[in-house]
């Protein structure tokens, strides 16, 4: 590749940021306008917005050389245009013809590096033009000039010069240094420790104590820093739903409004990438199996369209989402039944746990009763995603009246706080997160049955593992440990035993190379304050691991 | 030179300081040579980023058995290869002689730990031969050639191959 090709392809990845969220913000305008229509409300608000965005998005196609995209954004300025003249028009058809076109805009500005797609562009700009000559044909007076309109800046534009855009990459190396940072502070604070306890009171260790404790606060800030920089508006994700929702309800041939919230809480991008699947296939589900058409609804008392609501707030360090429809809730009967015949042993008639059972495996190779209770089509798979992110997934449900998802995530994934503990004399990082409890291990507490441990924890039996036999270390099979963590998620627990607690550390997170394999009991790595590498279990997949150890 | 002198010369290799070498007549190879039990090997200068000193090396558990585990090279995770179990020895015993080669092979940087670094040497590739056929067999793929050289035997390591970076 030549330079001049590299420089090029910069400038269409450059494209691609600046014009896809405003092609996005095109598309689910059209989206709107359309609903808006068909609810006989008047949407011509929207049509300024949507105008002065395709112009932008005209004007930086044409800069790059793109013209499909640029002739596209022009076609759909001329009918909105037309439709500001023209109440007329207003109709489902041109409604059908805007979305069309949105949606075609946001697909070739994504693939902006293949130059665009000519003859879906032709096709498209001469179904405009028939439109504009049905239009002029009814009113002689239409007037078509075109070109330059006018030079007002963009709504919701960002302010040129307080912004800058940084490659991503080169925030995952700010915190990589900041981890060094953070590592070499804790190996100060040892050091010290170890030259206070050999020299009495020198005055100048009061000063080195201070400077400390000074260092750390500042730590902490540069790391609060370098978080919130690493933080985006969750409306990344969310942007895309009301296009995908639509799309959906048509193939359903339902009806549905989708209310989001909270778009502009921030989470680290990385948790971000990987929320946006399990979301997607939660509202799939909704339209899917929760709501019911739109005679089943009006026969129920209900308004045709279902409301769909997706909301997000952050609280205490941790977003909690929502997702709520006005369907026909879960049907505890068929998931008990389901339940039963899975072989499923139900020791509860508490709704909340019965409902619970919808995340389990089984019920996600169901089809039919999945169908009929209305849910379970692979929500173990979004219940596991959720949860790899150091998250949970509960459900509320009332019949009748609708089912809420509540999803409640960790900001970040970069840094995670975590217990260290010790087991022949390796150490491990297990995210608090996933620690029920830490319980001194009394010799006579822990019972055998068929070879393995059980113990008694808040009333429950539960397993317990000799974290040696767990992690595969070199201990002999005889000897006591003095401590087991329980570890929790999604209902399940185990406990595994340990030789020592050492203590609590944010700790940052570092990948496994490809080269180490997959191993299931661990999920990355991380540096201790003493420069060592330490492992970090990987509660969710222990928990989930069929082989007791 | 000295050994120790060596040690410590091999201690500051790396790809800034020794770069890739000039041709000369009949041709060279630029090598780094490390021993392993009594044998001698080789693996090329270009690829070898540098050699570190060997301190913790946390082990992981189900990595693959080639796998000794991983340690911090200044703020990142180096994952250090068992190289002596690919090439049928018995696991190496740390010594104070013990080094990391720290090897770029196919844009993934990984740690090779040997015995000890014995040299960095240019040997011309007339001294190379291929082995006796009676000591090869089909899994021996990642044998490049013995260099017969001041004295000494070299067995040529083919990293991609000893490393199984193949598939």
């Amino acid at each position: 590749m030549t330079q001049e090709d590299n420089a090029f392809k910069e400038l269409i990845d450059d494209y691609v940021v600046e014009c896809l969220p405003l092609a996005e913000r095109v598309a689910d305008t059209f989206v709107e306008l359309e609903r808006r229509w068909h609810a006989g409300s008047v949407a011509d608000d929207l049509l300024g917005s949507v105008k002065g965005t395709l112009h932008t998005v005209k004007g930086n196609s044409a800069m790059m050389g793109l013209a499909p995209m640029q002739e596209l954004a022009h076609a759909l300025e001329d009918v909105c245009a037309l439709l500001g003249r023209d109440a007329e028009l207003q109709t489902e058809q041109t409604a059908a013809l805007l979305v069309a076109g949105g949606s075609l805009l946001v697909e070739q500005v994504r693939a902006a590096a293949k130059g665009g797609d000519r003859r879906r562009t032709r096709e498209f700009v001469a179904q405009v033009r028939a439109l504009e000559s049905r239009a002029s044909e009814s009113a002689a007076t239409v007037d078509r000039r075109r070109g330059d309109r006018r030079g007002t800046a963009e709504p919701g534009a960002e302010p040129s010069g307080s912004v800058v855009r940084v490659d991503f990459r080169r925030l995952d190396t700010l915190l990589e240094v900041l981890g060094e940072g953070l590592i070499e502070h804790s190996a100060l604070v040892e050091a010290y420790r170890r030259v206070a306890r050999r020299s009495e009171a020198v005055e100048e260790l009061g000063d080195l104590d201070r400077t400390i404790v000074a260092l750390e606060k500042t730590m902490k800030r540069l790391e609060a820093v370098v978080m919130g920089i690493r933080l985006l508006p969750i409306s990344t994700v969310f942007g895309r739903f009301p296009r995908l929702l639509r799309d959906i309800a048509h193939g359903e041939g339902k009806r549905v409004r989708l209310a989001v919230s909270g778009g502009e809480t921030a989470l680290d991008k990385a948790v971000l990438d990987r929320l946006g699947e399990p979301l997607l296939h939660l509202l799939n589900n909704a339209v899917v199996h929760g709501i019911e058409t739109p005679e089943e609804r009006r026969a129920g008392g209900k308004p045709p369209e279902a409301a769909l609501e997706l909301s997000a707030v952050s609280h205490s360090g941790r977003v909690v989402i929502r997702l709520s429809d006005d369907g026909r809730g879960l049907d505890e009967a068929r998931i008990l039944a389901k339940a039963e015949a899975l072989g499923l042993e139900v020791r509860s008639a508490d709704p909340e746990q019965i409902r619970s059972l919808i995340f389990l495996p089984g019920f996600s190779t169901a089809a039919e009763v999945s169908q009929l209770a209305g849910r379970g089509v692979g929500l173990d798979v979004v219940a596991t995603s959720i949860r790899g992110l150091g998250g949970t997934i509960d459900v509320e449900s009332q019949p009748g009246r609708g089912v809420t998802f509540v999803l409640n995530l960790p900001l970040t994934l970069a840094i995670v706080r975590s217990l260290i503990v010790e087991v022949d004399q390796e150490r491990y990082a297990v995210p608090i997160s996933h620690v029920a409890e830490t319980v001194r291990a009394e010799p006579e507490a822990i019972h055998e049955i068929n070879r393995r441990g059980v113990a008694l924890w808040r009333g429950d039996l539960i397993h317990v593992s000799d974290g040696g036999a767990l992690l595969g270390t070199a201990s002999s099979p005889t000897k006591a440990r003095r401590f087991f963590i329980v570890i929790s998620s999604g209902g399940k627990r185990r406990g595994v035993m340990v030789d020592r607690l050492v203590g609590h550390q944010d700790v940052v997170v570092k990948g496994l190379d490809p080269t180490l394999g997959r191993p299931e009991v661990v999920s990355g790595t991380t540096i201790l304050g003493d420069g060592r590498v330490a492992c970090i279990l990987d509660a969710v997949r222990i928990l989930d691991q069929r082989i007791p150890a | 030179m000295s050994r120790d002198g060596l040690l410590r010369f091999a201690d500051t290799v790396n790809r800034e300081t020794a770069p890739a070498p000039a041709p000369m007549p009949g041709g060279e190879l630029h090598l780094i040579a490390f021993g392993l039990d009594r044998e001698e090997y080789g693996i090329k200068v270009g690829q070898v980023r540098e050699v570190i000193r060997v301190t913790e090396i946390t082990r992981v558990p189900q990595s693959p058995p080639h796998v000794r585990g991983v340690t911090n090279l200044r703020g990142r995770i180096l994952p250090v290869v068992e190289i002596r179990s690919r090439l049928g020895l018995e696991p190496a015993v740390v010594t104070p002689r013990s080094r990391i080669i720290v090897v770029d092979v196919q844009d993934r940087v990984l740690g090779i730990l040997v015995d000890a670094v014995l040299q960095v040497a240019k040997v011309p590739l007339d001294t190379v031969t291929p082995p006796p056929d009676e000591v090869l067999s089909p899994q021996t793929d990642y044998i490049n050639g013995v260099a017969h050289w001041s004295g000494r035997l070299i067995i040529l390591l083919e990293l991609e191959k000893v490393l199984l970076l193949q598939a």
